[in-house]
């Protein structure tokens, strides 16, 4: 298929900024690359919060942070209704009378801090919902759709690595998308279900667990999603993961 | 073949195009049009695959377990006629799979071990924008009438027309924002299969017939009820309760 595609480059990109600052890949390096390849300010990467609303894990700027702070002071703006709705939100002007009307306290307090643009994709795969990448742009315009469709690849790869580090896995230099979704078959996600059944937990704990155990057992995703669909494996809260 | 059912033909056009309706659900749209498919055309088998945002195929919809199967493993070995459809935009067909070893190496054995003896492939097209492929497999070498392929390319074609429509005119998004909607739609559909096969100690397969029978009687969307099965706001006794004629809470 279609590989050396958008995948390849921006992770091919990741990497070599990586590599660049002699630092393993990170949050931050995927933040930093997507500033690097994308016609935005700054970038933040923020997760479903338990105490507040989110919880910001990944900032590039001063205005990136200002913004997602401004967000959980006032309880109103695109990185909120991302994470409650699991939609993607795209502002190409922030000054327009129905943002204005849709945050009317945000929308003018971000303009001050020098924000124009907002496009803020949700990281979720399924029910499963990890957060979201937010691009914030100092004036307004759209984002061209060859770069919207980049956005959406580093909103994945960042995804990845959310979900790798709550699975404790340690994420190499090569692909993550061994333990990944994009190219998982349907029994990674039954057995998901299955798991947030057996467990009694939510369906973002039951895939953490999946993908620990299969990082553990030096196993393929789907391998360990198949024997849990045909019930050779169960979980048990005695498992460690 | 046999004479085509023209009122079935109909309507399942005006349900194709028909995606700016309340309860549109995609992951049903994609399932009733290989099943239509199925039904109409006179094949023993369909499936459907659509592009995500990276521009790679996955498969939404298959009418039977064994073609599904198939399908990934067009994708996985990266050889098949969906593949050659999808890239060139153009329809594919093979008459008899058993000599098309030479044209796809892995694809053709494993299509014909599947029991499969006759492909093609529809595109699905909008002008320059190619957004997936409409694949049709016969049991028997057969030569599907051209004016078979003709309501299979404007049955998909419809159906195209109806996914751009429903990205663009529903919620002003991007087609990148729908088919990533599309695809999470599908996930959610998976997981909460598992959560119905674990709780009822039945396979995903059986779990998702109750979910569809289910989604169909009370009229739900199929991934609100996925959703509901998964938070738990509607039990797996209830979906079980076949001679419930209440409808639950929406």
């Amino acid at each position: 298929m279609t590989r050396g595609s958008r995948l390849d480059q921006v992770w091919g990109a990741i990497t070599a900024h990586a590599a660049a600052r002699g630092v393993p890949v990170s949050l931050h390096v995927l933040c930093e690359t997507a500033i690097a390849r994308l016609p935005v300010t700054g970038v933040a990467v923020a997760i479903p919060g338990g105490f507040l609303a989110s919880e910001l894990i990944c900032v590039t700027d001063p205005l990136s942070r200002r913004l997602e702070e401004l967000q959980l002071t006032i309880g109103e703006g695109p990185t909120l209704e991302a994470l409650a709705a699991s939609l993607s939100i795209l502002v190409e002007d922030l000054d327009a009378p129905e943002y204005h009307k849709r945050w009317p306290l945000f929308a003018p307090q971000a303009i001050d801090a020098g924000a124009r643009a907002i496009f803020v994709m949700p990281l979720r795969i399924g029910a499963v919902r990890g957060g979201v990448f937010a691009l914030y742009v100092n004036r307004s315009g759209r984002l061209p759709a060859n770069d919207l469709a980049e956005a959406w690849v580093f909103a994945q790869f960042a995804l990845e690595l959310v979900l790798n580090e709550r699975s404790r896995i340690i994420t190499q230099d090569g692909y993550p998308l061994a333990y990944g979704h994009f190219e998982t078959p349907p029994e990674v996600h039954q057995a998901t279900g299955m798991i947030s059944v057996q467990l009694g937990v939510t369906m973002g704990e039951a895939f953490a667990r999946l993908r620990a155990r299969a990082f553990a057992d030096d196993l393929p995703l789907s391998e360990l999603a198949t024997d849990v669909v045909t019930r050779r494996i169960r979980f048990t809260h005695g498992d460690t993961g | 073949m046999e004479p085509m059912n023209e009122a079935l033909l109909v309507q399942t056009f005006v349900k194709l195009a028909d995606t700016l309706v309340d309860e549109f659900d995609i992951v049903e749209f994609l399932h009733i049009l290989v099943d239509r498919c199925v039904e109409l055309l006179d094949v023993s088998a369909a499936g459907l695959m659509l592009a995500d945002s990276y521009g790679r195929l996955q498969v939404m919809a298959s009418s039977t377990e064994n073609l599904r199967l198939l399908e990934l493993f067009q994708l996985q070995n990266d050889d098949g006629p969906c593949l050659d459809c999808y890239r060139t935009g153009q329809a594919v067909a093979h008459p008899d799979l058993a000599v098309a070893k030479d044209r796809w190496p892995r694809f053709a054995p494993a299509a014909t071990k599947a029991g499969f003896r006759t492909v093609h492939a529809l595109p699905m097209r909008l002008r320059t924008q190619i957004i997936g492929a409409c694949n049709l497999f016969h049991t028997n070498p057969h030569q599907l009438a051209l004016s078979v392929t003709q309501i299979g390319q404007a049955m998909a074609d419809v159906a195209t027309i109806g996914l751009i429509q429903e990205r663009s005119l529903r919620h002003h998004e991007t087609l990148i924002d729908q088919l990533q909607t599309a695809l999470n739609n599908r996930i959610i559909v998976e997981q909460a299969k598992g959560v119905l096969a674990e709780r009822r100690s039945i396979t995903p397969a059986e779990a998702f017939d109750l979910l569809r029978a289910y989604a169909r009687r009370h009229h739900h969307r199929l991934t609100d009820l996925a959703t509901h099965v998964i938070d738990g706001s509607i039990t797996a006794t209830e979906l079980l309760n076949t001679t419930s004629t209440s409808p639950p809470p929406a």
